[in-house]
């Protein structure tokens, strides 16, 4: 069987769910032994050329040039995967879409016309078709390759859809919402991060966005009758996900 | 003669940038080291949030170093808030900051750097090179495994908090870890000589190499910054003494330390934290350094790669040190209430200098922020190390050019997507 071929694509992004691809310290050389990594400009010099089976995408689309950039990477791929935050939900830098940008680049700035960005951080799936999203930031390496194996034997990838509170009460760890009065966003986002923040006492942060029919409001509800502020509770949503939450709650209504 | 040297997207570097050099009568008409990554603006949108929003937003500016980012911002809060924590909180944050340096210095010493000393476009581009890539792995495994311990996780751990961790590991969860630490440590000391015996090109710099300086340690988390034109200043104090500016084609500011003369550029980095503090190292590592013909200091970026072979030992050696003589403390955080306040914190990013400064409000809001990352302070100085390349080898063929100014960008291990977040603070 002749290997699939490989581009890994950066866009606007910390460069981390690249690096769990690197993180793969067990798995890697065996990787390449299934896989052509043809591009990968992070650890190999290989030029860009010819057509991909499989895209991996990691980074937001935030300036002009990488608008005609995910286009051609499209027309090149079979297959497009979005890895991380930013690629499927615009990411930390999407905060930027709720303010102006001339003010942002300003404050960043001295001389701001220097700067190409555009007004707003968006996921990639907002400018062309996308296979498959890998929620995440960063990714689960253990659920990348979970994937890659998937796409190499043609089924669905098996990763969890529901609420990071069912894996949490499956470990036993009492629950920070009711018992301690957190404001743990764990039952409307995605299982996939291990439960972490609740297994170190720290409400969930929402790294792996909205699980499917978040009910959100709900869960603001809640937290004003906890005595949060409106301000407080939109700032909970507000972080590397804000952009998959916010279009929930719109959708929503 | 004209001779134009472009390189569009640099490979083997974190981020996107690239270099386009012109040259017209035997001199350099152009050189610019392009940084054309896309702005994210986190200073900007850390303005308006709680301070314990800070270290889970700044951590996202690097998957590579995110500990480094949550150290810089967690001691500047600290610093604001008054609150000292204890020996333990102090030793596991060292030990998470070793985590981090060995990682990261292992991905680029064996992965990102190496392939550069045997021709081969990436680690896994050569059959001889394979089982050095599989070193580096294994040290690379290790460093994220303490990461995880500590954190959850090696990219954007969770456990940081101002005034401790949200939790802290047991003992036994640390000490479980020696016998693959003591293992990595020799392998890493091994690993001194085999960067040491790589091929290096003749190519001395005269360089100011800036780092913090500790009175009993290697610097990690504390110290004054120094260097070896006679700097000596307090964090504060050497914010005040650099000067950043921006060039039209970087979305990174660049900066050099104000002089009567104008602004300087100086290193920061692995390279310069050896050459300034060797003798804090552990007189085994020091003999191995000799032994090995390292000539301190090092005056060839190109042997970076030995630099951060040596801190990748270290690393390791203070990890067992730590570990070993950890004791849980009672509470894994101090409690303070907030206070308003401002204040410049830098640590020792596997890069090299990390500055943050925050101004926070009366209800613990952040007003205003500046990140000045390793990688900006060095731009100024990858120019300057081509230039003086160039200089030399102007009349070598433009593909010898074009591989030697790569390779020297690369031996700084430049970290774009983190230097493109830089608030011109003054």
């Amino acid at each position: 069987m002749k290997k699939p071929k490989i581009g890994i694509f950066k866009f606007a992004s910390c460069d981390g769910c690249q690096l769990s691809i690197l993180n793969l310290e067990d798995e890697i050389l065996d990787f390449i032994e299934l896989f052509d990594i043809s591009y990968f400009r992070e650890a190999s010099d290989s030029p860009l050329k010819g057509q991909f089976d499989i895209a991996i995408v990691e980074g937001s689309i935030s300036a002009e040039r990488q608008r005609q950039d995910i286009m051609d990477i499209r027309e090149r791929s079979r297959r497009l995967i979005t890895i991380g935050a930013c690629a499927t939900s615009g990411g930390l830098q999407a905060l930027r879409n709720l303010a102006s940008l001339s003010s942002y680049k300003q404050y960043v700035y001295p001389s701001p016309d220097f700067i190409d960005a555009l007004p707003a951080s968006t996921p990639i799936s907002e400018h062309v078709f996308v296979d498959y999203e890998l929620w995440g930031c960063p990714i689960n390496k253990e659920a990348m390759v979970e994937t890659m194996v998937s796409f190499l034997i043609g089924k669905r990838p098996g990763i969890p859809k529901y609420s990071l509170c069912m894996d949490c009460k499956g470990k036993g760890i009492p629950c920070l919402l009711v018992t301690n009065g957190e404001p743990c966003l764990g039952p409307i986002t995605k299982t996939g991060c291990g439960v972490l923040c609740p297994s170190f006492g720290k409400a969930c942060y929402g790294c792996f966005g909205p699980k499917e029919e978040a009910n959100i409001e709900s869960l603001l509800k809640q937290f004003q009758d906890m005595g949060l502020t409106q301000n407080e509770c939109i700032q909970l949503l507000d972080k590397m996900n804000t952009y998959a939450y916010r279009k929930v709650r719109l959708e929503g209504r | 003669m004209n001779k134009t040297i472009k390189i569009n997207y640099l490979s083997r570097v974190e981020g996107e940038g690239g270099i386009s050099i012109h040259m017209k009568n035997g001199k350099v008409t152009k050189l610019n080291l392009k940084i054309f990554e896309a702005p994210r603006f986190f200073e900007a949108f850390l303005v308006g949030r709680h301070f314990s929003d800070v270290m889970d937003f700044t951590a996202r500016i690097c998957g590579i170093c995110p500990v480094a980012y949550q150290m810089s911002s967690v001691h500047a809060l600290e610093k604001i808030f008054g609150v000292e924590t204890d020996k333990s909180i102090k030793a596991l944050r060292r030990l998470m900051y070793c985590g981090e340096w060995i990682e990261s210095h292992a991905l680029h010493v064996y992965l990102l750097n190496g392939p550069d000393f045997y021709g081969i476009e990436s680690a896994w581009a050569g059959k001889e090179y394979l089982n050095i890539a599989k070193k580096g792995l294994r040290l690379k495994k290790i460093g994220n495994n303490i990461l995880s311990i500590l954190g959850g996780r090696p990219i954007h751990p969770v456990s940081v908090r101002a005034g401790g961790f949200y939790k802290v590991p047991h003992k036994k969860s640390l000490t479980a870890m020696l016998p693959e630490l003591k293992k990595a440590y020799d392998e890493s000391v091994s690993a001194i000589k085999w960067a040491a015996g790589l091929p290096f090109d003749e190519n001395p710099l005269d360089m100011g190499y800036v780092s913090l300086s500790h009175d009993n340690e290697y610097p990690l988390n504390e110290g004054r910054v120094i260097s070896n034109n006679g700097l000596d200043l307090t964090m504060d104090g050497f914010l005040k003494k650099i000067q950043e500016y921006q060039m039209e084609y970087s979305t990174a500011l660049h900066s050099g330390i104000k002089e009567d003369t104008g602004v300087r550029p100086y290193i920061v980095g692995p390279i310069s934290r050896l050459n300034l503090n060797h003798e804090k190292l552990p007189s085994e590592l020091r003999n191995i350094i000799k032994e090995s013909g390292v000539a301190l200091p090092i005056k060839n970026t190109q042997m970076g790669i030995i630099a951060r072979s040596v801190e990748i030992a270290y690393a390791f050696n203070e990890a067992i040190k730590i570990i070993e003589d950890y004791e849980e403390p009672d509470k894994p955080f101090i409690e303070f209430e907030p206070a308003a306040g401002e204040a410049v914190w830098i640590t020792e990013a596997p890069r090299g200098i990390l500055i943050h400064r925050y101004e926070i409000d009366e209800n613990g809001y952040v007003k205003n922020c500046a990140i000045i990352p390793p990688t900006s302070q060095n731009l100024g100085h990858i120019e300057m190390n081509i230039y003086h390349f160039l200089q030399n080898n102007m009349d070598k063929p433009a593909d010898f050019i074009k591989t030697a100014c790569e390779r020297i960008i690369r031996s700084y291990d430049p970290c774009i997507s983190c230097s493109v977040h830089v608030h011109i603070h003054n």
